[in-house]
């Protein structure tokens, strides 16, 4: 009866309140209210009732499987918030009660030829869900019901864009970033009015002729409109500079770069944009004129700790293109450039702290060898900061590939191809401060597409290349517990206390599996006991 | 931007596309509108087609036969009286033409012809095989490599020389007991090893209750991977490529 007394009024609560935006400034442990868990991207978690003594004895609290025919396996980071987890994929939408498992609703979006390659969750606004569609919408969902408000296009899906990001929400912008490089596109970054739909502004990834960064594009070419430059990973936010953050892809063609000479301003670049009016304020490229497909939007996380001996405001990104850079995310001012990972295709940085391509190693008619190969060092999937460690976990790949310059003529598209070789993934832990690796856990052969997420309790969690789910020591790498879910973690790891329990969400191909220490253990230790380490 | 197998997947619909005739259509395209918009379509002094808006929301010539017979005299562009055939061929070729161009594996590179990866020296070739390449402490010219060049397309033979993947590793498990099984690895990760043994039955252990030896017959090309250059990738190839 009591248990059901607290349904009811959690039920009230969500009804009245939904998520109100300035939550999302001081995220709760009962919540995961945005793509990252918070505005800084480390994906840390200050539960510490699983913890390194006792993560061991992980039970399934509940499983929910994705019964569609379309599923092509959760990718997307759920969110929570009064008690009810919302995630997707590419034309689908759930809510689900956290503590049980059981489906509040199901939304299932039309039939489209969006390209459903992924789809990486929500953004939520008091009572409203905003979910990207495959063919390039915008829709606002009702949260209580999944009923639409409103759908509004972001792009043209017979030109080849798609779309698959989780929106961010920043006050009353709702921030949409988009994908599609396979045809000859530009990429943007949409704002919109979270009640209406109405566009606020939106920010182009690729300068007008004339503006600055024009010049690092060719004159008198159409290759600057056409230049690539997508947004498709969420970006972070830091509230007391109010400055946006946001990784920027590859630029196009991709491969072969003879059209486009000069650095491609801003593709492949992390930049910080005010969120109230999309005005650009400073930028960093990490890839320069890239011909091998690798993009930078992975996950700028933010992190406020010391760097040689003083306190600073830092930024970090481990790239794909396998560098480790650490910036000053007030000004955009390089901290610190050094590669993670095995690479052969840069032998240092310029004095702007942006790695020099080698361009021996460009594809080539004959083929090339490069570390790493297309898919990269790491991918989107997000990486994780702790900062009791100092340490940033990321999924990385050591990896070799033949890149091929295929292109006969004009090249559009994608003008050449890398046959990948050789590959095989670890969970590296990064020192934020030298960019040097404390330890690395095997994740097995292949490229790995689990995201981290670390707690206060002393654990990392992610997934390895055989669809184990693990848990492994924060500081040594250790694996403490695992689980085989049966298929592929692709998707991100959350965590999550409700009613003094804290509960541990990995998807598995079509499976949501949720663990938590047994009930009677919780009961017996009290809360004080298993919060201690 | 995307995970392999994907590409895979985009590529083969691609072609499959592409390998219905649009000869007819190449040839129709080049005759009427190339000069203005080159013989591929990818624009010369009138505009791009294969990054229209409108080329790319035609059905079958539904938007393209418009503009073709109706011209657009505001901007220069004559009238042409091409019949409902002649109008679906090009923008059948237009449609492959951009399919093509945004399909990651383009060309397929099996087919990629000789010329182009023949940039290296045999001599070099053979230098590096017998010598810093150790390459022939495993393999040899008149042994298991005899005639590889006729067994492989060009390309398949330099990828397989950059790393030749499909060899499984040869597994021994000792049970506590004493009890050896050994056979091919069928299954290997953290926690658990697979094997198939000599009559065909596939067996699982946990890693924690056997000892496990791995011989890995990549070994070497795994470690070749870091040492090659793209020159020695080239000189062996060349060198290979003469083994008919």
């Amino acid at each position: 009866m009591k248990l059901s007394l607290i349904f009811v009024l959690g039920a009230i609560g969500a009804y009245a309140q939904g998520l109100d935006p300035t939550s999302l400034l001081h995220p709760t442990p009962d919540s995961w209210p945005t793509y990252n868990g918070d505005y800084s991207g480390k994906r840390f978690s200050s539960l510490r009732q699983i913890n390194r003594s006792n993560v061991g004895m992980l039970t399934m609290a509940w499983a929910f499987q994705i019964n569609i025919a379309t599923g092509i396996g959760l990718k997307s980071t759920p969110l929570l918030v009064n008690g009810t987890l919302y995630f997707t994929e590419p034309d689908d939408v759930w809510a689900v009660d956290a503590r049980t498992g059981r489906q509040n609703w199901h939304y299932h979006y039309r039939a489209n030829e969006g390209l459903h390659i992924g789809q990486r969750g929500l953004g939520m606004y008091k009572g409203r869900l905003y979910f990207e569609t495959p063919d390039a919408h915008l829709l606002c969902l009702d949260a209580k019901s999944g009923e639409v408000q409103w759908d509004v296009l972001l792009a043209d899906v017979k030109l080849g864009y798609w779309a698959t990001m989780a929106p961010l929400i920043i006050g009353n912008h709702v921030l949409a970033g988009i994908s599609g490089d396979f045809n000859d596109l530009h990429g943007f970054i949409d704002s919109f009015d979270p009640e209406t739909g109405k566009l606020q502004w939106r920010w182009d990834a690729l300068p007008k002729p004339g503006e600055p960064g024009s010049e690092t594009w060719p004159a008198n070419s159409d290759a600057i409109a056409h230049g690539g430059g997508m947004t498709w990973i969420t970006g972070t936010y830091d509230p007391d500079l109010n400055l946006l953050y946001w990784g920027t892809a590859n630029p196009n063609p991709v491969l072969v770069g003879n059209t486009r000479p000069g650095d491609n301003l801003y593709t492949c670049s992390i930049v910080a944009l005010d969120p109230d009016t999309g005005k650009l304020v400073w930028y960093f490229q990490v890839s320069p004129h890239d011909v091998h497909d690798w993009d930078a939007v992975q996950t700028p996380v933010l992190v406020d700790a010391e760097f040689k001996g003083e306190p600073h405001k830092l930024l970090l990104q481990a790239s794909r293109n396998g560098y480790y850079f650490v910036l000053d995310r007030t000004n955009g001012k390089p901290l610190l450039s050094v590669p993670y990972e095995e690479i052969n295709w840069s032998s240092g940085v310029d004095s702007r702290g942006r790695p020099t391509s080698n361009p021996e190693k460009d594809p080539s008619a004959a083929g090339t060898l490069v570390a790493p190969d297309a898919i990269g060092a790491t991918n989107w999937m997000a990486p994780s900061f702790n900062p009791e460690t100092g340490l940033l976990y990321v999924d990385s790949h050591r990896c070799f590939g033949l890149y091929y310059d295929l292109s006969e003529g004009r090249p559009e598209g994608f003008g050449g191809t890398n046959l990948y070789l050789w590959s095989r993934s670890a969970l590296r832990a990064i020192e934020y401060q030298t960019g040097k690796t404390r330890w690395e856990h095997d994740l097995g052969p292949g490229h790995n597409w689990a995201s981290v997420l670390s707690t206060a309790g002393g654990l990392v969690f992610t997934g390895d290349n055989h669809g184990n789910m693990l848990a492994l020591d924060a500081a040594t790498g250790e694996t403490l517990w695992h689980a085989s879910g049966g298929g592929a973690v692709q998707g991100a790891p959350i965590t999550y206390e409700l009613d003094g329990q804290q509960y541990v969400l990995i998807g598995s191909n079509n499976v949501l599996y949720s663990w938590a220490l047994p009930e009677k253990l919780i009961a017996e230790s009290g809360r004080g006991a298993t919060e201690s380490k | 931007m995307l995970p392999a197998q994907f590409l895979v997947v985009t590529g083969i619909a691609v072609h499959g596309i592409y390998a219905q005739d649009v000869a007819a259509g190449k040839r129709q395209f080049a005759q009427t509108c190339g000069f203005c918009h080159g013989p591929d379509g990818r624009g010369a002094s009138g505009p791009d087609l294969l990054r229209s808006s409108l080329v790319s929301h035609d059905v079958n010539g539904n938007l393209i036969g418009e503009v073709v017979r109706n011209g657009r005299p505001a901007k220069g562009m004559p009238a042409f009286p091409l019949s409902d055939a002649e109008i679906k061929a090009i923008a059948d070729f237009l449609h492959a033409e951009a399919k093509l161009a945004a399909s990651v594996t383009q060309r397929n590179p099996s087919e990629y012809p000789l010329e182009k990866l023949l940039v290296g020296n045999a001599e070099a070739g053979k230098a590096y095989f017998n010598g810093a390449g150790r390459c022939s402490a495993c393999h040899s010219v008149i042994g298991d490599l005899a005639h590889i060049a006729s067994k492989y397309k060009p390309f398949d033979l330099q990828t397989r020389i950059a790393f030749p993947s499909g060899a499984d590793p040869k597994v021994t498990v000792t049970e506590k007991s004493g009890k050896q099984y050994s056979g091919d690895q069928v299954y290997s990760d953290e926690f658990l090893i697979s094997l198939r043994d000599a009559q065909g039955w596939v067996h699982t252990w946990k890693r924690s209750d056997v000892k496990v030896e791995v011989e890995n017959p990549l070994a070497a090309h795994e470690k070749l991977l870091a040492a090659y250059t793209d020159r020695n990738i080239h000189d062996l190839f060349a060198y290979l490529v003469t083994l008919k």
